[in-house]
């Protein structure tokens, strides 16, 4: 309800004396309403104190009083049986209004007074009398009801009936002024409409409808001025505005930054160093101990003035009187203000950085366990180098070609030679069959082929091997082929030897398809069409998928999963489609000499070795250009090889050494290889400077062997 | 006495378990840089007190369960042990070096030697067994398996008849022959073939009743088979293998597994029986698997870092030792799933490790660096002895015999150590 009050309109029209104006503070009011309801419940009325509610008025001006004056005589005229009361009050009446400020009334509890008139006497309290007093009042006063005490000058007001009509509208939640002046009717007096009638009937003015003069000359001065450049349109302006405006949004967001060359040379000034205060030595009168002795004043004497350790010698005088003017004030003042002058005080800007940090985080070595560490086993037994190894799948059993033309197997776990296949020439690759369910071993002699069955492993393998290969029936087409297939005779056959490919030419390579029935070789300088040859073990055929190769063809591998056939030249690799029968990329490999490919098991990687030392991961799905290309190798490099099973690589050269690396390939297609190298492996010795001929991991423990020139064999675990 | 304060002493407390070299239980303050030499020295004098100095015997001395082998204080400090606390030594005889004894010539490898009582039954690569007597005397020569014989092991017998000895051989032609010897006759018989492997036969175990056969093979799998009551299966031989059992005058017949158990991931290297019903193998897929043999299942799995090619128990210390493709030797235990310690000494793989039965801290290991050594487990650092003789690769040691350590290998020979007992075993 107070805030209400407060909002409501201070200017309160008297219905009842309608010249009399109340111009009452909102305060003020609030507290007189407060009041005023104490006072509502008691139904007697006393008007004794009625014309005190004229006297409100704060405005001192004489308007106020003009007011004043007609308010006398209005209530003069109204009831006159008050007069003589009045009459008695008018000095006071004069006076009454509030003259303390807006101060809280308690203040004067304790004083017969509220403020001072402008002559300086006291402003009495009105009479209140006591609670018999205000008993009577309200027993006989028919206005006591509506008898509220002004706070601010402690005078009774009797409120009219104006007043009251107003308070019970508060009270009600109305306007205060009456809902009766609200909704009157709005008189649109100046619409936009044109009226039928003009208001006025004058003729427009010829000014109205002939261009002015004046405009005209202006207009020409400003087209003037305009082409003279003496002034500028309006936007030209904002921009010069704009411009100079140093409060204006900048929109260079690193003007601040550019520091100005005089406060970065107080930022960066470095004052000048101190001279260091006297000591005792300095002193006029130093004590005994400072005083250079005989010996040392010889000393002081012999040395070069720069070598002294004071540019003096402390003297002692019996008072300040006798010291004489210090010689070599002006040297030392002159040297350093040279020294200021010209050694110059410079900040060293030096970045401080560990430069361990600056090479990138490698992975712990241990963390990459399992990889080859040591040598575990040399298979000895071989007389000359063995080119070529290959494990069986299983991992029980090595097959090792050697220089002196015998094809060896050997137990891997105790280095055992179990058998010995005397062949007719040097055997330069042998290969395992990948399939563990075919138990077959390829040798390359010279120009043939020769498939054995080594029958070391499970009997039922080893007889349905034999089986399929005998099932085979010659359909008499061989005879176009460029190779010829031969079988064995029974006496060979009882040692295990089944099928001969013989070529036309030295055979470069060998290798199988992963499910093992088919084969590839390369053929040394062949028939340029004939230099990679794909055979079919089932059906015995063999075909010649290039009708010219392009370049000379170094490695053929076959792709682990799916029907790719890489064929790798001296420099580039080039991966066929073998169902499309056509290209399906070209990798360019950076180094000069292909010499070993092998591609990872999951198919997408590829390492390539080559004869400049250098080692070329490819990432099939990234670049046809090489991932990342390692040489740690001194020398050219025979084979490279992959593990089936862990994250290794390894590549054997002709430096002695077999390097195995970490190569971590991620499901995660965004993620590149980790390449880390683990170990060197160094065992075999140099013999034709010819070192480590071949490398294979075993099938399933991270271990690797190794053949080499000195016609052994190595397993490192 | 000026030395004495400059040098740190240490307060020990000897004792021990041996009676007749017990000595009076009072803290010494020795030297903390003493070795056991010089303690041995105490011990002889305190022990030699007012007597006339007889036989010297040596000790060896064990703080906090390893033997001394550096000087004393960096022994504690390697032990982590405060040199402020008295020091509890225990000391023991040490056992004299085993002599050896003779060499044993065979004609190809001799990849496995298993010796039982008087006998010593070893099998080669040139696909056949030999049965020798203690004394080194070949009892007889044995062929019929047709491929390299991987294993061999004694069935012990319970009660029957004595002079026959029963024993079992696992070879490379995926088969496990049950031989008999009759030491009436001088003769063996073949009583039967187990077949059912797709791999060789690289290991098997006999159960302590010598009722149950267990054997692991290069093709992954394990599998039990009865020796007694069996299924036989009556089976038309071969020509070739009736060429062979020619002497025996009968065909043989064919048993099959009671039990396959599957598990191992790769090739099963070494199996032992823990107890009458569960049994432990190891593989090449680096786990170690015990089995409930009574219920036919896994029930324990031990991952190694490395491919496993032998382990034994002691049913002494009921402690698994192991030999991995990385020249340490490990002892595990499975009741708690953890390694205990690790052998290191061996340059070479080892192939093979074998427990003494009589004593519970002794083994040996042979391994490819033609050297097997004697160990004791509490000391992991060096080993007790090297035992030098083998001129290549030991591919099999054993400890059956209490009294000789046998060693195996490359080099065609058969080494046999003598080992003399203490007193106490005695």
């Amino acid at each position: 309800m107070a805030s209400r009050v407060s909002m409501v309109s201070t200017k309160l029209k008297q219905g009842t004396n309608g010249k009399r104006t109340l111009d009452l503070d909102g305060e003020e009011k609030d507290e007189q309403l407060l009041m005023m309801k104490n006072h509502v419940d008691d139904s007697d009325d006393s008007e004794d104190s009625d014309d005190e509610t004229a006297n409100e008025n704060e405005d001192s001006s004489s308007q106020d009083e003009v007011y004043e004056e007609e308010d006398e005589t209005s209530e003069d005229s109204e009831s006159g049986d008050e007069q003589p009361e009045k009459k008695d009050d008018e000095p006071e009446k004069h006076d009454v209004r509030n003259t303390i400020g807006n101060i809280p009334i308690e203040w004067y509890n304790d004083y017969s007074h509220i403020g001072y008139d402008v002559e300086g006497r006291k402003l009495l309290k009105p009479e209140h009398g006591d609670a018999l007093d205000e008993f009577l009042q309200k027993a006989d006063d028919p206005n006591y009801w509506r008898t509220v005490v002004n706070k601010m000058t402690g005078q009774k007001v009797v409120l009219s009936d104006a007043d009251i009509e107003t308070i019970q509208r508060i009270q009600a939640s109305k306007h205060p002024a009456g809902s009766e002046g609200l909704y009157e009717p709005w008189v649109d007096f100046f619409s936009n409409e044109v009226m039928n009638m003009p208001v006025t009937g004058r003729p427009p003015d010829k000014r109205s409808f002939i261009p002015s003069k004046w405009e005209k000359q202006r207009v020409g001065q400003m087209v003037h001025a305009l082409k003279m450049g003496w002034m500028k349109p309006r936007g030209e302006i904002r921009k010069m505005k704009l411009a100079q405006d140093p409060n204006a949004p900048s929109l260079d967001l690193w003007k601040e930054d550019a520091e100005p060359e005089i406060t970065k040379r107080y930022r960066m000034h470095i004052p000048a160093p101190k001279e260091p205060l006297p000591g005792h030595a300095e002193s006029f009168n130093p004590p005994e101990e400072y005083l250079l002795d005989a010996e040392e004043e010889a000393k002081w004497n012999e040395q070069e003035p720069e070598d002294r350790r004071m540019n003096f010698k402390p003297q002692k005088f019996c008072s300040y009187r006798t010291v004489p003017k210090y010689g070599l004030f002006i040297n030392e003042r002159f040297s350093r203000l040279l020294d200021l002058y010209l050694a110059a005080r410079q900040r060293k800007m030096k970045m401080n950085v560990n430069p361990e940090d600056l090479i990138p985080k490698r992975p712990d070595k241990k963390d990459l366990q399992p990889y080859p560490t040591k040598e575990g086993m040399v298979y000895k037994g071989h007389t000359d180098m063995v080119r070529s190894i290959s494990p069986d799948p299983s991992g029980q059993w090595l097959v090792s070609g050697s220089d002196d033309s015998t094809l060896k197997l050997w137990e891997v776990s105790t280095g055992r030679c179990m058998k010995t296949f005397k062949m007719e020439e040097k055997v330069t690759y042998v290969a395992w069959n990948p399939n563990p369910a075919i138990n077959l071993v390829a040798a390359v002699v010279g120009s043939d082929v020769i498939i054995i069955n080594p029958g070391l492993v499970d009997k039922l393998v080893c007889s349905n091997t034999d089986n399929t290969l005998n099932n085979f029936e010659d359909s008499g087409e061989s005879s176009k082929s460029v190779v010829v297939w031969s079988s064995y005779d029974v006496e060979e056959k009882d040692k295990g030897f089944r099928i001969k490919v013989s070529h036309t030419m030295a055979i470069v390579q060998f290798t199988w398809h992963n499910k093992g029935d088919y084969f590839a070789t390369v053929q040394k300088d062949g028939n340029k069409s004939h230099a990679v040859l794909i055979h079919q073990l089932s059906k015995r055929q063999t075909q010649a998928p290039f009708s010219k190769p392009k370049g000379l063809v170094q490695r053929v591998s076959f792709h682990p999963l799916h029907p790719y056939f890489f064929v790798a030249t001296q420099q580039h690799i080039r991966i066929y489609n073998l169902v499309k029968q056509e290209l399906h990329k070209k990798l360019q490999a950076n180094c000069k000499f292909i010499s070993s490919i092998d591609v990872h098991p999951g198919g997408d990687n590829v390492i390539i070795g080559s004869y400049d030392s250098r080692l070329c991961w490819f990432d099939l799905d990234l670049s046809t250009k090489p991932y990342q290309t390692l040489k740690y190798h001194k020398k050219a490099l025979r084979q490279v090889a992959y593990h089936k099973h862990y994250p290794l690589f390894a590549s054997a050269s002709d430096d002695g050494s077999v390097i195995v690396s970490h190569g971590k390939v991620y499901s995660d297609q965004l993620l590149n290889p980790l390449i880390v190298t683990v170990k060197v492996l160094r065992g075999h010795k140099t013999a034709y400077h010819l070192s480590v001929l071949d490398c294979k991991f075993h099938p399933t423990q991270p271990w690797i062997f190794s053949s080499g020139a000195d016609s052994t064999i190595r397993l490192y675990v | 006495m000026a030395t004495e304060d400059i040098v740190p002493h240490v307060q020990a407390k000897f004792f021990t378990r041996q009676e007749q070299y017990s000595i009076p239980d009072n803290p010494y303050s020795i030297p903390a840089s003493i070795t056991a030499k010089e303690l041995n020295n105490i011990i002889y004098s305190v022990l030699n007190e007012g007597k006339t100095a007889n036989s010297v015997i040596e000790f060896d001395f064990l703080i906090h369960g390893e033997f001394l082998r550096t000087s004393l204080d960096t022994h504690l400090e390697e032990k982590n042990v405060s040199s402020e606390a008295v020091i509890e030594i225990e000391y023991v005889e040490r056992q004299a070096a085993p002599r050896p004894e003779t060499s044993l010539a065979h004609d190809d490898w001799v990849s496995c030697v298993r010796g039982s009582n008087s006998l010593i039954l070893c099998g080669c690569y040139d696909n056949t067994l030999k049965l020798w007597s203690r004394d080194g005397k070949c009892l007889t020569t044995i062929s019929g398996h047709l491929a390299p014989v991987k294993c061999v092991e004694w069935i012990p017998s319970n009660g029957g008849s004595t002079a026959d000895r029963m024993f079992i051989s696992g070879s490379q032609d995926q088969t496990l022959l049950v031989w008999c010897w009759k030491e009436s006759q001088k003769a063996v018989d073949c009583l039967y073939a187990c077949k059912g492997h797709a791999g060789s036969v690289d290991c098997a175990a006999v159960n302590t009743d010598g009722a149950r056969i267990v054997t692991g093979s290069w093709d992954k799998m394990v599998k039990l088979w009865s020796f007694v009551d069996g299924l036989t299966v009556e089976e038309e031989e071969g020509e070739r293998k009736n060429k062979k059992l020619k002497s025996s005058g009968k065909s043989v017949s064919t048993r099959v597994p009671l039990v396959t158990l599957s598990g191992h991931k790769e090739a099963v290297s070494s199996v032992t029986w823990l107890d009458g019903s569960t049994i432990c193998t190891s593989s090449w897929d680096h786990t170690l698997r015990v089995w409930d043999m009574t219920h036919s299942e896994q029930t324990q799995i031990v991952e190694g870092s490395k491919a496993f090619f032998s382990i034994a128990y002691s049913p002494l210390s009921k402690l698994i030792l192991s030999a991995s493709a990385d020249k340490h030797v490990r002892l595990h235990d499975l009741r708690t799933k953890e390694m205990k310690s690790t052998y290191t000494s061996h340059t070479g793989l080892i192939s093979s490790v074998d427990w003494s039965k009589v004593n519970e801290h002794l083994f040996i290991s042979g391994s490819h660096d033609m050297l097997m050594k004697l160990w004791d487990t509490r000391s992991p650092k060096a080993p007790l002895y090297n035992l030098i003789g083998q001129d290549d690769k030991i591919l099999a040691v054993d400890w059956s015999i209490p009294e000789l350590m046998l060693s195996g290998g490359a080099d065609n020979q058969l080494k046999i150590f003598n080992y003399e007992l203490r007193k106490k075993m005695k």
